[in-house]
């Protein structure tokens, strides 16, 4: 069994407490306008340019429609060394004994390992069993949309220790399909089975100027983390840079919102409902 | 910042007083000559010359002051006799006394005319017409020359109606400072007579240590507010910075003022009070690169010093610079140092563990380029079928660099300094002059490259020996070629193991290394009677000694920069910054304790938030608990620093860390500015 990441990063910040190392799965279901992460959209391997000098060379010709295998050598022939393959195949040992290389420091700041994405879910399989090789020397969280079946879900919840759960937009169907490609009820059936499940977690929610900022959506993710288990819920502003890596990638960024306006950062609403709300 | 210290800082940063400086180049040697003075006589003459010369500049509102009017320090001997010295001694750097740490306290607590009673006392004890008597009379121009410049300063304040100022130069330095400020006043005398005597690298000592009782009592008696403590530790911390371009340095800003902060007493406590929090404070708030704040931190260190340090970090300038008590202190004790010097210890100019007040260590006296080890070991290879018969070939190459050091070291001359050797240790009593030797005479060997040459072992085990990629002659033939048409073999040895993955290949060829110096350099004694310490420092030889060395075998090509200091070889890209920590404290450093520090960069926006903060300084925590030595942060945004270079005029102000100092960027040379920004190619 294989799993394919698009990066491993020691000293992650923003993903969970202490020092961690975050794993970062390829693939996901969700098509969020205002993903900041493009590498996590595909599951297939990508080619990936930096920006630097080009000397022109025409060796990158045709480069986007490779097909994975060739990709590594492709790279190798750009001569300014600008591209590289987003997506390193691994098996869940290989992966495993890469964590467990830096337990002493893990360990020593009530840190740990975690798993996020794309959608790290979507790989349950392969999640499952690297967690299953871990879990009893590292502290494990995951983030996940909750945009999977039940059964990617239930695979791995139980084994982890911490979850972050994102929600997103909760207040109107159609457009939480437009800007995110998502169905509600997925997720909020999933954000159950979290709940029921006896394992913490915490809701993270990304402000987005006109999207998810809005009075009714603030009322529908209140009401929702108001009814569920959820330890706190964390405030994301986006962010300007969040477009910065698709021409990387050979993708346009189209955020369909005003990106130049600032969020409506309210941690007072849920606080005002009795839940615990940060801001990162 | 208090208003009457953003004007002294604005003015600093105007810097328009320093085109008012007398440029004369003056001429005393040959005066000195013709009178037939004795070394240390002409260089007590020349302080005495130029605190004649030196205008007292003061403004109002100023409460500490001295700023330089004379630029030029003329040299102690005449043209002729300066190449005579030169042909017949070993002259290191300019061959002047500095980068060693006074002894601050006894001075400043006793003040200079107790201290020339001592002298005067010990003068009875030599006949007339010795070394020492003259050494001795020596001390007592100098001692005039400080009065000079102080009554300079006194009536100009008076004369400006500084009333602080003037009535602190009332008592010191004649006496003993009384309180906080006095002795801030004194200090700040002192490290202006020390650059005016031509001596380099002034270090600062263990600021902490010397001010904490003044402090303390003004503190609790209540004559001292924490409001007007800050205000005067950040005037006293300006003024360091009035006169640093004048100070002579590779570049500027390598000046040596550092200042050390807390650590372990002997009986195994850890301090860290309210005077070093002041600093910290102080140096958070106004940013500049003087002085230099270091750290001293041990397993006994609260987590909020490592938070404290990190919010400087944030600052951008390059510092703090921690050290670690639980490895330092040992090491200096192996290194055969008294126990309680050990516990004494400071760094000096950059990061060479020194002890203040009696150490006239070198330790910085050279380099061993250890990537050209590896490379001439390649080259005599001949016959040798088994990487253990490689590396022990190695090993007797590295032994013969610390030989070549340790012969052309000797024979050394060092221009005599009475002035400094007043603030030493047993130099009154002994009639001697600090440059000829103090309590310890150490030398410290810096090791450049290290991190590429543990890379180069790794590619030859795998490429040579363990996988037969290439043999001795094709890697010859590829490192002659500078890779050109061995493109193969040079992608080879870029993707074996690197030191800085927590790969066991590499790092334990980093131990290897390590270890076979620090034992080449315990067979040596120095003339004086010192050791040879073996370090993990670079200074500037990561790029005196690349630029004429040819490729290498981990694949750098010729001519390319060693990393600075203990560090990952530039421009490979490691799995992370916890893994570079793993890597870097598997060596054991008890062994290889002359100073350098692993570095450690961070894009500035890590230090975004206080979570973002917390991490930081948990990972400093980390690494000073995995018994690492040394370690330095540096928060960079590698955009700013490009846009730096195309548009000087909009960062003015934009600090960077070189080696073991901070300077401004615009100032560097454009070498050193591409290296810095190299070091920062896989940060984004």
């Amino acid at each position: 069994m294989k799993g394919t990441v698009f990066s491993v990063e020691e000293f992650a910040l923003y993903d969970g407490p202490g020092i961690r190392t975050a794993v970062f799965m390829k693939g996901c279901g969700m098509r969020c306008k205002w993903c900041h992460n493009p590498e996590g959209l595909s599951m297939a391997k990508q080619l990936v340019r930096r920006d630097g000098h080009c000397l022109k060379c025409g060796a990158c010709e045709n480069f986007r429609l490779l097909e994975s295998d060739s990709m590594q050598s492709a790279a190798e022939r750009c001569p300014q060394g600008l591209w590289r393959v987003s997506g390193e195949e691994y098996t869940p040992n290989k992966l495993a004994v890469k964590l467990l290389k830096n337990e002493r420091i893990l360990n020593a700041n009530g840190g740990g390992v975690t798993f996020s994405g794309g959608e790290c879910l979507l790989q349950s399989e392969f999640v499952a069993e690297a967690v299953r090789l871990i879990r009893d020397r590292l502290h494990i969280v995951i983030e996940t949309g909750g945009y999977v079946s039940e059964k990617d879900f239930m695979r791995v919840i139980p084994l982890v220790d911490f979850v972050y759960f994102d929600l997103k937009l909760l207040d109107d169907k159609k457009k939480a399909r437009l800007y995110t490609g998502a169905d509600i009820d997925v997720i909020l059936a999933n954000l159950k089975r979290l709940s029921n499940s006896g394992v913490s977690f915490a809701v993270r929610m990304p402000l987005i100027p006109g999207v998810t900022d809005t009075e009714s959506n603030y009322r529908a993710v209140g009401d929702t983390v108001k009814s569920s288990n959820a330890d706190f819920i964390e405030l994301l502003p986006y962010n300007k840079l969040a477009g910065s890596k698709y021409s990387s990638l050979g993708m346009d960024y189209d955020p369909c919102f005003d990106e130049s306006k600032e969020p409506r950062v309210r941690p007072e609403f849920f606080t005002a409902l009795g839940i615990d709300a940060r801001v990162y | 910042m208090t208003e009457r210290v953003i004007k002294i800082y604005d003015r600093l940063q105007a810097r328009d007083y320093r085109n008012e400086r007398d440029t004369t180049e003056y001429d005393v040697a040959t005066d000195f000559f013709r009178r037939g003075l004795s070394w240390s006589m002409r260089s007590a003459q020349r302080l005495k010359f130029l605190a004649e010369k030196e205008q007292a500049r003061l403004y109002k509102g100023d409460r500490i002051g001295f700023m330089r009017s004379v630029a030029n320090i003329p040299p102690l001997f005449t043209a002729e006799e300066q190449s005579e010295r030169q042909r017949d001694f070993y002259i290191f750097d300019s061959g002047v006394v500095g980068n060693i740490s006074s002894n601050y306290e006894h001075v400043i607590s006793c003040g200079l005319e107790h201290v020339r009673g001592e002298i005067v006392s010990s003068t009875c004890e030599f006949e007339e017409n010795t070394a020492e008597h003259d050494e001795l009379c020596a001390m007592l121009v100098c001692i005039e020359a400080v009065y000079t410049v102080a009554d300079k300063y006194k009536a100009k304040a008076e004369e400006l109606g500084c009333r602080e100022l003037a009535a602190a130069l009332k008592r010191v330095p004649r006496k003993g400072a009384k309180s906080y400020y006095e002795a801030l006043v004194f200090l700040r005398l002192i490290n202006f007579m020390l650059w005016l005597n031509g001596n380099k690298h002034n270090t600062l000592g263990r600021f902490d240590e010397y001010m904490r009782s003044l402090y303390e009592h003004d503190v609790k008696s209540g004559k001292l507010d924490r409001e007007t403590a800050k205000d005067l530790t950040e005037e006293f911390f300006i003024s360091l910075n009035f006169d640093a371009d004048m100070y002579p340095g590779i570049q500027q800003g390598d000046n040596g003022q550092s200042l050390m902060l807390g650590g372990l007493t002997p009986d195994g406590t850890y301090v860290f009070d309210d005077i070093c929090k002041l600093c910290l404070e102080a140096s958070l708030e106004l940013g500049l690169i003087d002085p230099k704040i270091n750290v001293r931190v041990c397993s006994k260190t609260p987590d909020e010093v490592y938070e404290l340090g990190t919010r400087l970090t944030k600052r951008g300038l390059g510092f703090p610079q921690y050290s670690n008590d639980d490895v330092v202190i040992p090491a200096l004790v192996k290194l055969g140092y008294d126990e309680r010097d050990a516990y004494d210890y400071t760094v000096a100019a950059c990061w060479e563990f020194i002890i203040p007040g009696k150490g006239m260590d070198i330790p910085n006296i050279d380099a061993v380029g250890f990537p050209a080890v590896v490379r001439d070991a390649i080259y005599r290879a001949d016959g040798i079928n088994t990487f253990d018969g490689f590396y022990d070939l190695t090993e007797r190459i590295l032994g013969e660099y610390v030989e070549k050091i340790v012969r052309e070291t000797r024979n050394i001359s060092i221009e005599p300094s009475p002035f400094q050797s007043i603030l030493m240790d047993g130099c009154i009593r002994s009639g001697r002059d600090i440059s000829l030797g103090g309590k310890y005479n150490n030398y410290g060997i810096h090791g450049a490259g290290l991190s590429n040459a543990a890379d180069a072992l790794a590619s030859i085990k795998k490429n040579v020996f363990d996988e037969g990629n290439f043999d001795f002659d094709t890697l010859k033939r590829a490192l002659d070629a500078d890779f050109v048409g061995f493109e193969r073999e040079r992608k080879l040895m870029l993707a074996a193991p690197k030191v800085g993955n927590n790969d066991e290949l590499a790092d334990d060829m980093l131990i290897k290394l390590m270890d076979g110096f620090s034992q080449a350099c315990a067979a040596h004694k120095n003339e004086r009677g010192g050791v040879f310490r073996a370090g993990t420092g670079t200074a500037m030889y990561y790029v005196w000694l690349s630029e004429t060395l040819g490729a290498t075998a981990d694949g750098r090509k010729k001519g390319e920069p060693f990393a600075a200091n203990y560090s990952p070889s530039l421009g490979i890209v490691t799995d992370g910054v916890l893994s570079v920590i793993n890597s870097f404290t598997k060596p054991d450093l008890t062994k290889c304790c002359n100073g350098g520090p692993l570095t450690l960069e961070f894009h500035d926006t890590v230090f975004r938030n206080d979570s973002g903060i917390k991490k930081v300084a948990a990972l400093v925590k980390t690494f000073i608990r995995m018994m690492g030595h040394q370690l330095q942060l540096n928060a960079v945004n590698r955009d700013a620093l490009l846009d730096a270079q195309i548009n000087p005029d909009a960062h003015k102000n934009m600090i960077v860390r070189v080696w073991g100092w901070s300077g401004y960027f615009n100032e560097l040379s454009t070498e050193y500015q591409n290296h810095v920004i190299k070091r920062l190619e896989y940060l984004g």
